[in-house]
């Protein structure tokens, strides 16, 4: 693996996510759970609805409680949120008393104190651009649809220049065609940005085709790393050449296999020491094939 | 739908109507422009004209029964009177409007006036005397309708006093009978105390009678025809009118401010003269004592005020004036505090109790209160404490004209506005604690990532997404305020629409009964009005309605 040789830009390490239970014995919804992301490099972390892995992805961000284990980013154990990662929420969490641009102004004036007012104002208009909003930046949230929201939470967290991107099921509430569109709008921007991220979801497509690694979570409590699938697309990545790919039905499935199958058993989980993992792709064996022969017969 | 200009406007106007929450007038305008007639008519039909009937149909069960309701000053006022009530008072208030206006006029223009009001006066004595007349005349003709309709009953009256009469002396005798009868052992002695018994319930059923004619001649003459009142009420009216314009010729002949500056000013020339003259040392000393105190009281005219008499439309401005300090007050204090509640915990957990115990305490004994502990800080001179002679004076520092000198400020006032901004405080300083806490937190999650500072935090993303219900709160204070006020004017006699109330409670007349109605439906018809401008306000900064735009 070629990538191992770049710098890493997050470093999760025995990561654990303890609820204290009023009567003692208290409950871990993320146990042990070990990443390491590559600079550049784009995660995908998939897993059932409450597995946990909007906790990791808040604990990136600082805005959820480290129980145990740590974060590094960049070289620096976090502890509290902060611009260098910026966090596109589920929902587009616009300010709605504040227009597109006053929205993505509202970092932009914190991460660039000694920036001139031109070169603040030149920052939010090229992020805004980026995601296609040049005509929108003087409307309101309530003028805008819930996929051009999301836009404009997308303008605001690449204004801040992070380290690290983190989306938190950022096209969870939009309709297929739009979450196309923006998934096409964080690959342009990764790739132009060349920015490292990491996108919390549970569409097995995008998490496929967004990312360079899916990480699967096993089912909580105690989720943690089940296995780790590496995405052998080159970038820059052509929505229609993907999905035409022999190999993307491969990794689907084996997506699915696992969501299905794995993730359902307790301790099946597999961290390894170095908190690093190897990809599994080379062994979807005979297995995956016949789960995948099965469910074409029954769609049938 | 098309832009044209029409229906910009037809828009813009829905629009309005639509953020003043009058959505009443929603279908008239429709129906203006022509929109689905049908539609808008059964809406005006079920949501203007059914309630109109239903208002109306109330006010008629008002007018029927308000007479019917004896009270100790005089019947029950009904809608007329109450209207007549407000027409009065109007009156009133245009009258003295007008004797202010002629104390003020100087030069050409007084004697302009002076000419006008001497001619309206003689054309009125001459209405009036004719009015004097036709009042003589409906007088007397109503006094023959009225004798012509007693003369059978006073005669029906006089036949059975007579009959009494008779009856009365023939009971007598019968008794006296009875009695000699008794003394001589021809009866039992019980047969008198029967008869006795007997006539005095004949006597009884005889007064019976007699009552009922004298209370039908009575009410014959307690109820004048109704010409006869009209007639009177109109030249009553006509002489009230010359009065007034007496009145009028009065001030503006003798207590009209430049008149009487040009007397006082007169009299210390022929001081002067004298002084200049004179050789008596007394005289020398009581001229030159007059002559500085007329200069003095000169110069003091041009500062004196015509004292406002308290029409209604004085109360009501001035009870405006309390409520709108008191609010004041009340909002400083509390969105500021409300916002510390609702950001810290702590701050909450420490004034809590003091919000629980204090909110419910009655304005009353805030007034009481205050008027202790705010009254100290007038001592030992209200009159002459700083805050009011500042408040009072025509114009500060010698030239920007004071607007509200009008409003004569005493302490009286300013413990009204502290009871209503004590009373209005809660419902603000709640709700906005509660708008503060109940920010979306993914707003907050945002402002952490953004690492947003104190300050930032407060006022882009706190204030803004509290205003809502900060407003929601402003808008519950000042109804609370302003029914507050009308109590504390009425108990701490501050002048305004509350005492307004309380003095013509005092009054008890039937005029001040109506009165009192009168200022109810002012107080309310006020309130409603305060009430929307709130609501305005409330919805221009809510953001999530699609009325508000920056």
């Amino acid at each position: 693996m070629s990538t191992t040789a770049l710098p890493r830009a997050v470093e999760i390490y025995n990561l654990v996510k303890e609820y204290p239970n009023p009567y003692g014995d208290d409950f871990r919804v993320v146990e042990n759970f070990n990443l390491n992301i590559q600079e550049g490099e784009f995660i995908s972390l998939i897993g059932h609805s409450g597995c946990g892995k909007s906790t990791v992805l808040t604990m990136l961000a600082g805005l959820n409680e480290i129980s145990d284990g740590g974060i590094i980013v960049g070289k620096k154990e976090i502890d509290s949120p902060g611009p260098d990662r910026a966090v596109v929420f589920q929902a587009p969490c616009l300010m709605p008393w504040l227009n597109a641009f006053q929205n993505v102004m509202l970092g932009v004036k914190n991460v660039y104190p000694h920036a001139t007012k031109a070169e603040r104002k030149q920052i939010v208009e090229h992020s805004l651009s980026v995601v296609g909003l040049a005509d929108a930046m003087k409307k309101y949230p309530r003028e805008l649809s819930g996929g051009l929201q999301q836009r404009v939470g997308i303008a605001r967290a690449i204004a801040l220049q992070p380290k690290v991107l983190l989306l938190d099921e950022p096209f969870g509430r939009l309709d297929s065609l739009t979450r196309m569109e923006l998934q096409d709008v964080i690959i342009d921007i990764l790739a132009r940005e060349k920015l490292t991220a990491m996108i919390v979801t549970h569409d097995v497509d995008e998490a496929v085709f967004m990312a360079d690694r899916c990480v699967m979570m096993s089912n909580g409590p105690k989720a943690g790393v089940g296995e780790i699938l590496e995405i052998g697309f080159p970038r820059p990545r052509n929505r229609v050449e993907v999905f035409q790919d022999p190999k993307f039905f491969e990794y689907r499935e084996h997506l699915l296999a696992f969501l299905e199958q794995r993730a359902h058993f307790k301790g099946s989980s597999r961290t390894f020491s170095n908190g690093d993992t190897m990809g599994y792709c080379d062994i979807i064996g005979e297995e995956l094939e016949k789960t995948a022969t099965a469910r074409a017969s029954s769609v049938a | 739908m098309a832009d044209t200009p029409k229906d910009k406007i037809k828009y813009g106007l829905l629009k309005f109507i639509d953020l003043s929450g009058f959505k009443v007038f929603d279908p008239p305008v429709r129906l203006a422009f022509g929109e689905d007639p049908k539609k808008q008519i059964s809406e005006i039909g079920k949501f203007m004209i059914l309630p109109i009937i239903f208002v109306s149909l109330c006010i008629f069960i008002w007018s029927a029964v308000a007479p019917t309701h004896k009270t100790k000053s005089g019947a029950a006022p009904t809608p007329k009177q109450v209207w007549g009530a407000w027409e009065d008072n109007s009156r009133f208030g245009e009258r003295e409007d007008e004797k202010l206006e002629d104390y003020e006029l100087s030069g050409e223009a007084r004697t302009a006036r002076i000419t006008e009001v001497e001619s309206r006066i003689s054309e009125l004595e001459a209405e009036s005397l004719k009015l004097e007349e036709a009042s003589t005349i409906a007088a007397e003709k109503g006094a023959a309708i009225t004798a012509k309709q007693i003369a059978p009953l006073s005669a029906q009256l006089d036949e059975l006093k007579a009959e009494i009469k008779t009856a009365k002396a023939s009971r007598k005798i019968a008794l006296e009978n009875l009695a000699a009868k008794v003394a001589a052992g021809e009866s039992p002695a019980s047969s008198v105390l029967t008869l006795v018994q007997q006539q005095s319930e004949t006597a009884e059923a005889e007064k019976e009678k007699r009552k009922i004619l004298d209370d039908q001649i009575k009410e014959i003459r307690d109820n004048p025809p109704e010409s006869i009142k009209a007639a009177q009420l109109a030249a009553n009216k006509a002489a009230d009118e010359i009065q007034h314009f007496k009145k009028r010729l009065d001030i503006l002949n003798t207590s009209n401010k430049e008149v009487k500056k040009a007397a006082l000013l007169a009299k210390v020339d022929t001081d002067e003269a004298i002084l200049a003259a004179s050789t008596d040392p007394s005289e020398i000393i009581s001229k030159s004592k007059s002559i500085v105190t007329n200069t003095e009281n000169a110069a003091s005219v041009d500062e004196q005020r015509f004292a406002p008499t308290a029409t209604i439309a004085w109360q009501t401005k001035r009870s405006l004036a309390t409520v709108f300090v008191g609010f004041l007050i009340a909002a400083i204090v509390a969105i500021p505090v409300g916002i510390m509640c609702g950001l810290n915990k702590i701050v909450m957990a420490c004034l809590t109790p003091i919000i629980s115990i204090f909110r419910p305490v009655s304005p009353v004994v805030w007034l009481l209160i205050f008027q202790i502990v705010v009254g100290a800080f007038f001592l030992p001179d209200p009159a002459k404490h700083p805050l009011f002679t500042t408040l009072n004076q025509d114009y500060w520092f010698g030239w920007i004209k004071n607007p509200i000198a009008f409003l004569n400020t005493n302490p009286a006032m300013i413990f009204s506005a502290c009871t209503v901004a004590m009373c209005a405080l809660w419902p603000a300083l709640v709700n906005t604690a509660l708008g503060v806490s109940a920010i979306d937190k993914d707003h907050l999650n945002v402002a952490r990532v953004l690492k947003l500072g104190f300050w930032a935090r407060l006022f882009k993303i706190v204030i803004p997404s509290s205003l809502p219900l900060v407003f929601a709160g402003l808008r519950i204070s000042l109804g609370v305020g302003w029914m507050v006020l009308i109590a504390a004017e009425a108990l701490s006699s501050s002048d305004g629409l509350g005492k307004f109330v309380w003095d013509e409670y005092q009054n008890g007349s039937s005029q001040s009964f109506a009165n009192i109605i009168l200022a109810c439906f002012i107080v309310g018809i006020i309130g409603f009005f305060l009430d929307r401008i709130m609501i305005i306000l409330q919805r221009l900064v809510s953001f999530d309605d699609g009325s508000s735009t920056a």
